[in-house]
């Protein structure tokens, strides 16, 4: 082009406008805040928008590669995904819950296999102790990578805290096995019933391995502070379940009380309310409830559950604390609790104060307490200080307090993240957490149509058995739940930018859009008419 | 010729002096990409005609005349006239702006409508004249500020009322009248597919926002469209010979004020007490228009709701050379 003002003949394109800018549009993803909230950041627009297109196995692929537990967490997982749903300001957030199960279920019904990345195996050869859902998820990233990865495992079933801790009703035991036989087949070597410290050596595994990573979960329970403790008739919360979902017989007592206010005790709860026990739960927080949330007194258990126990007919004692144990001889007839003040002290510590005076019997044959877990340290005591210089990785949740299934995911993704940078010497991949979140106000909800959530279909005699309470969803349901994600700030190709631009400035290619900022004036228009959010306008600084 | 874009013509292309944020170029481009480049356009006087082909320089990409200000729609009737005495059936198509089209343009229009020409006439409707500084045209609604119809302390701004232009071309009879606007693409498509699939003489009214003339933020051009309609102050409708077949259902009327508030036109209705009493003439217009068209009640697939969807992978494009690309225009010449 040589002049700006041509005074020969031709076409306006030769005039070009972009210049005449104050402000310009850019394309650009963001992470939505389902992904943002989700404990093992998966990318939920990502898969739900391959399923919308009936992807079912690339929807899969993309979610396994980061949780390859679709079908464990889609029925075990509290979703906090859902909560933060833009969708719950148009009519209700998309069931990502059930779609994750229904994705998982379909892998394992169509019997679809993991595959790996490299071709190439590598020589360095990586430990991991603990088969839970972190170990598992190490594991799996490492074996992708082409790592001879090993697995030692304490107990005689995989799964950790999935196996153990979980109740049937929630997660049958055939599903846990499909997902962790998925894994296995990348050439994943696992020894079971071996104790790292007992039966080998911390030492020998430091020589034969490059790497160890330590996902032990948190197998001893907090025990009962009084001074009255005895263990007949007292149990823990996870030594309950352990022993429930080992196949043992445990004879209830009518009345069973169980202490806490976190999903353990939930679940502990429901189960004994199936074995028909009555069951009261005492709980030191207050329930759920906005003004409760704020205050930080909430109880830790998932709404979710709550509401499921309380339909089952578990009798909840909020804001109440175990005074002592109430005993005839060695008999356990029930716990004296009172009312608690606050729940926290100065420090900010769990130590409810309780109030005298404002006693109360509950009448219990048994007693469990489900008031948290710590690590059991014993045979790896050499190891409980090392660090990644010496070769250990800890995850999961020997490495902080425990949370949601779905962190421990994570933090074995984290973990085979870097013992992949240190072993290949590189700096560690940082993730995709950066990117700049987007709210339902940066979005035109206008223009998506009001759709129906849908449910899986919940069972009705759910107090008769341990069967599974939620049904799947439907296969015609789920692609058009898939097709409720408002793909919050990533572009869906909706072609609003391409239709409204009132310059041509917007090119459409197959499956993107580019801007000609040879002649875009920068109105605007794309970006406030992007229905997800996708565009941003910035000021031209010159 | 521009192909930048694999998937429409861009019959209006890019490098054409409109102001940024303009209606009219966003609803010029959208009419012509869905008629095509194998068509003969004939361009009243007015924003389009001056915006498109300045200092020698057309972003026409199709066969495009322009003569005078009023008698567009006889150049039209001529063409028209010609191609039929050769055996041809290239489509004409007329675009003007309201200038063109409710003022000076107005008989030569009612003229080719009544003899029957087998010609489309787009008119793009800004309300105003635009491009000589925002003078009151027969088009400005009531209580429009304009350089011609000042606000102050005597004045309200314009005293008259827009004119009802589809009502009079109703009453010419032709086989098919619509109204449009930019805010519901599947909507105009399916006014100008069906426009194009008639023959005889046919009229297309959209309303077009001007960020200068309606003095707002050039990124709501597409959102001040939008409110025209959902307030009931545009109603968009299809007449066929003369009669009433088809309008926009509201699926939720809002009030004029959502709309009014957007735009510095109308600035100065608000805080005073004459500006109040206009605020309530201009609802209590909408609400006639409501009442007048059935556009709460009516029983139509369409409403306002369902236009506005969009979904993954688009909704509806344009379609590519159904008779041909037509005839290349040369860059150079």
């Amino acid at each position: 082009m040589s002049s700006k003002l041509a005074v020969a003949p031709g076409s306006s394109k030769a005039y070009q406008t972009g210049d005449w800018r104050t402000q310009q549009p850019f394309y650009r993803d963001k992470w939505p805040p389902c992904s943002q909230v989700c404990p093992a950041s998966e990318d939920i627009q990502g898969w739900l928008a391959l399923a919308s297109d009936r992807q079912w196995e690339a929807a899969w692929r993309k979610l396994s590669e980061r949780n390859p537990f679709p079908a464990t967490m889609g029925r075990i997982c509290y979703h906090p995904c859902e909560s933060a749903c833009n969708r719950k300001h148009l009519d209700s957030a998309v069931n990502i819950h059930a779609m994750e199960r229904y994705l998982g279920d379909l892998a394992i019904a169509q019997g679809w296999q993991h595959k790996g990345l490299k071709k190439i195996s590598q020589s360095q050869r990586i430990a991991v102790v603990g088969a839970g859902p972190a170990g598992l998820t190490c594991a799996f990233q490492l074996a992708r990578n082409g790592y001879p990865v090993t697995i030692f495992d304490a107990q005689a079933e995989p799964g950790g805290t999935l196996y153990n801790g979980i109740p049937d009703y929630r997660l049958p035991k055939s599903v846990l096995a499909s997902e962790i036989d998925a894994i296995l087949a990348l050439g994943i070597e696992l020894h079971l019933n071996t104790p790292v410290g007992m039966k080998i050596s911390t030492g020998d595994l430091g020589d034969e391995f490059d790497a160890i990573f330590l996902a032990i979960g948190t197998q001893q329970p907090r025990r009962y502070q009084g001074s009255d403790i005895s263990n007949h008739s007292v149990m823990g919360g996870i030594d309950f379940l352990h022993r429930l979902n080992r196949g043992e017989q445990i004879m209830l007592p009518k009345q069973v009380a169980v202490v806490g206010g976190g999903n353990t005790a939930i679940d502990v709860a429901r189960c004994a309310r199936r074995m028909g026990a009555e069951v009261s739960v005492v709980c030191a927080q207050d329930p759920h409830g906005s003004h409760h949330h704020k205050q930080g007194t909430e109880m830790p258990a998932s709404l979710q559950e709550v509401v499921e126990a309380e339909t089952e007919g578990v009798i909840f004692l909020y804001r109440t604390g175990v005074r002592r144990l109430v005993r005839s001889g060695e008999h356990l007839s029930g716990v004296e609790v009172a009312r608690v003040d606050q729940v926290h002290d100065r420090h900010g510590d769990f130590n409810p104060l309780l109030f005298e005076g404002t006693e109360q019997f509950v009448p219990a044959g048994l007693v469990i307490f489900a008031i948290g877990q710590e690590v059991d340290w014993s045979g790896l005591e050499s190891l409980e200080e090392a660090t990644q210089a010496d070769g250990v990785w800890i995850g999961g949740d020997a490495a902080g307090k425990p949370k949601m299934a779905a962190a421990a995911v994570d933090s074995g993704f984290q973990a085979a993240m870097s013992i992949l940078a240190v072993l290949k010497g590189e700096s560690p991949v940082t993730d995709a957490h950066k990117k700049a979140q987007i709210t339902f106000k940066q979005m035109q909800l206008h223009y998506y149509p009001k759709q129906t959530r849908h449910e899986g279909e919940a069972c009705e005699q759910r107090l008769d058995g341990f069967d599974e309470i939620v049904k799947g969803l439907a296969d015609s349901d789920a692609e058009h739940e898939a097709g409720r994600c408002l793909s919050c700030g990533v572009c869906f190709e909706c072609d609003n930018c391409w239709h409204f631009c009132p310059d041509a400035a917007v090119i459409k290619k197959t499956g993107s859009y580019e801007i000609d900022y040879d002649y875009c004036k920068g109105c605007g228009i794309c970006a406030q008419e992007c229905p997800c959010g996708h565009i941003d306008m910035e000021a031209v600084t010159e | 010729m521009d192909k930048r874009d694999p998937f429409r013509h861009n019959v209006l292309t890019s490098g054409h002096r409109a102001c940024s944020g303009c209606g009219e170029a966003m609803a010029a481009r959208m009419v012509t990409d869905l008629i095509g480049p194998d068509a003969i356009y004939v361009n009243a006087t007015g924003c389009l005609q001056v915006f498109t082909t300045h200092n020698e320089q057309s972003a026409w990409q199709a066969p495009w005349i322009h003569s005078v200000f009023a008698n567009a729609a006889a150049v039209a009737s001529g063409i028209e006239a010609a191609l039929r005495a050769r055996g041809k059936d290239t489509p004409v198509v007329v675009q003007a702006g309201d200038g063109g089209t409710f003022d000076i343009g107005l008989q030569c229009l009612s003229g080719m409508i009544e003899r029957g020409h087998d010609v489309l006439f787009v008119c793009y409707d800004n309300e105003a004249y635009m491009n000589t500084g925002v003078q009151r045209s027969s088009s400005t609604p009531h209580a429009v500020r304009t350089t011609t119809s000042p606000s102050g302390r005597l004045s309200q701004g314009k005293h008259h009322l827009k004119k009802d232009v589809i009502s009079i071309i109703a009453a010419h009879h032709p086989p098919y009248a619509a109204t449009a606007t930019v805010a519901y693409f599947p909507d105009l498509k399916a006014k100008v597919e069906k426009a194009m699939s008639m023959k005889g003489p046919r009229f297309l009214q959209v309303l077009s926002p001007c960020p200068l003339g309606w003095e707002h933020d050039s990124a709501l051009s597409v959102t001040v469209s939008r409110l025209a309609v959902e307030t009931g102050l545009f109603p968009l409708l299809e007449l066929e010979h003369g009669e009433l077949t088809g309008v926009m259902r509201l699926a939720v009327q809002k009030p004029v004020e959502d709309y009014l508030r957007l735009q510095g036109r109308f600035k100065h209705l608000f805080g005073t007490k004459e500006g109040a009493v206009e605020l309530r003439h201009l609802q209590a217009l909408a609400d006639a228009r409501i009442r007048r068209y059935g556009l709460l009640e009516a029983e139509t697939e369409w409403d306002t709701e369902r236009s506005s969807q969009v979904s993954r992978h688009g909704r509806g494009g344009y379609v590519i050379a159904q008779r041909g690309m037509g005839r290349e225009l040369d860059n150079e010449l």
